[in-house]
């Protein structure tokens, strides 16, 4: 028996699929919506367990009922998604289970008894294959909605949850950037001199329709552009059709970040920036030159 | 009533190297109060001077944990006190074994209001020690706290959600992960790095914790090949005009294949 987390959403695809390939069932426990259980029902897994309609309780108070699920279930593998809600139940269940709880899970296979775990570490700067006997909880990215596939009996449990409550909302007009979700990426590094010489990065990404992100020092240590935007390490990992390098010397954390783009083009003035070895299109040069001629031979029909 | 901050000293990963084999060495990478965990910190201290409450650091992990350096590192981040749990058998905990030394830390602590943790980790970056941690103490969990106050038996929370914020009561202790944002870091100036050598820390033996299985491989990160082209920068503008071309033949500008 293999057990699935889902909180809120049913982008959860990808831990459908993953599960199916494991030794045995896969059970979901739906935390959220009934219109999410229904969902998951229909989406390849064998049982559903739905806990109610949660009201104005916030997904995380259904802890209690993920653990009780997951230790009456008794899982080899437990798996969940990356959304903050998510990771809490996920965290809920390996506690429960005292199993181990591994994150940037690349490849999970299990046999007789035996699970073997390949995930990246450090924030993907490398992989390590690991073998485990007893249950584990392991996070992988939701993805999209599963096709439509079998129904599934959904068993609906009366849930205990924590004492918490959502008492208030407030929206704002922000717009959340999705750097994973965008096509196009282009990314500054601390090869600008000054903050207002993004604008020449910014005119490129908008000749390119691309997404604007940056590697950590711009994001957390100058506070150039918002956290959401930095790639690497605790930030995002993406993987566009084609990300270029402005000024990004390219540490491991910020090229384990991108490395899955398609294309990789970098710009860089110091001949040994590492980011240049990564690169499908490699311009050493100044950037304060390059950048704007980039831009202006895009904007030529 | 005391305000419990968790705090992790990690090693910064930009000093990391990875070896052909896929080892990662940390051997000459600075240790530090991780980040995130310093806004965890300053979080606790406004909230410990807006309610005369005590803030009490823990951190878990290897015997380095417990080095002067290290303790003094946090202390003289604002911190009352501090516990440390430092055994060799922490070094490579995993985020579950380093949750369960944390809770059983806590266990041995009256009066917490609540415990507070960084958005994520230096150097492992998973998000998952605080969801752990409530989960063996069956603490209500919430993360990305953009703020927080106490009220008599609850705590009222504010946390950034996908599109906007939310407020939540909660009732009774609860871990709270705040978000990168929610307070501003001050480098402590010479007093608080004096004063915090006189602070107590107070050692705690460490109990067994579950490993992350058993290691059978490790590995380089590998990535598509790629293909190493330089373009001749003499011409800024021909080489921007041989960049553009080569991009639309690959398809990947706007219009092109998917």
């Amino acid at each position: 028996m293999n057990l699935i987390i889902v909180a809120g959403t049913a982008s959860v695809a990808n831990l459908v699929t993953t599960a199916a390939q494991l030794d045995g069932e896969t059970l979901a426990v739906v935390v959220g919506s009934r219109a999410v259980a229904e969902r998951i029902a229909t989406s390849g897994v064998d049982k559903v367990i739905w806990f109610g309609e949660p009201g104005d309780r916030p997904l995380e108070a259904f802890a209690p009922a993920v653990a009780q699920a997951a230790t009456a279930a008794r899982p080899q593998v437990v798996l969940g998604g990356r959304r903050p809600a998510e990771r809490v139940l996920l965290g809920a269940a390996a506690a429960a289970l005292r199993a181990p709880a591994l994150i940037d899970v690349k490849e999970v296979t299990s046999q007789a008894g035996t699970v073997m775990v390949t995930h990246g570490v450090n924030g993907g700067i490398a992989v390590t294959t690991r073998e485990f006997s007893g249950p584990v909880a392991l996070m992988v990215d939701g993805g999209g909605v599963a096709p439509v596939q079998g129904a599934a009996p959904i068993e609906e449990t009366p849930a205990a949850t924590l004492p918490m409550q959502v008492t208030a909302v407030q929206v704002t007009a922000v717009t959340e950037v999705d750097l994973a979700a965008a096509p196009r990426v282009v990314g500054a590094g601390r090869g600008l001199r000054a903050r207002e010489d993004l604008s020449i990065i910014e005119a490129l990404a908008a000749a390119l329709e691309a997404e604007l992100a940056c590697t950590r020092p711009l994001a957390e240590g100058l506070d150039w552009l918002p956290r959401d935007r930095y790639l690497g390490v605790s930030g995002q990992h993406i993987a566009p059709r084609l990300y270029v390098a402005v000024g990004v010397s390219g540490q491991l954390q910020h090229l384990a970040g991108v490395r899955s783009a398609e294309t990789i083009v970098a710009i860089n003035s110091d001949p040994k920036a590492p980011v240049l070895a990564e690169a499908d299109y490699a311009l050493v040069g100044d950037l304060y030159e390059l950048v704007p001629a980039i831009t202006a031979a895009l904007e030529q029909p | 009533m005391k305000i419990v901050v968790a705090y992790k000293w990690a090693a910064d990963p930009q000093e990391a190297t990875v070896a052909a084999d896929g080892q990662v060495d940390f051997s000459r990478a600075k240790s530090a109060v991780s980040d995130y965990d310093a806004v965890a910190i300053t979080v606790a201290r406004h909230l410990g001077d807006t309610h005369g409450a005590d803030v009490v650091g823990l951190t878990v992990g290897g015997p380095e944990v417990a080095t002067g350096l290290a303790t003094k590192a946090a202390l003289s981040r604002g911190l009352d006190a501090l516990m440390v749990v430092a055994d060799p058998a922490l070094t490579a905990a995993g985020s579950t074994g380093t949750a369960q030394a944390l809770a059983t830390a806590l266990a041995g602590v009256d009066d917490i209001a609540v415990l507070i943790t960084g958005d994520s980790s230096v150097d492992v970056g998973a998000k998952l020690v605080p969801a752990v941690v409530g989960g063996l103490l069956g603490w209500p969990v919430l993360t990305e706290v953009t703020a927080v106050a106490i009220e008599p038996g609850a705590l009222v929370v504010e946390r950034a959600v996908s599109g906007g914020t939310e407020q939540l009561r909660i009732d009774g202790p609860a871990v709270l992960a705040v978000a990168t944002d929610a307070a501003t870091v001050k480098a402590p100036g010479m007093k608080d790095v004096l004063a915090a050598a006189k602070k107590p820390v107070q050692q705690l033996p460490a109990d067994p914790v579950v490993a992350d299985g058993t290691l059978r491989s490790t590995a380089r990160l590998s990535g598509p090949a790629r293909r190493g082209i330089q373009i001749s920068t003499d011409d800024p503008a021909a080489a921007a005009a041989e960049l553009v071309s080569a991009l639309r033949a690959d398809g990947v500008l706007i219009g092109g294949q998917q």
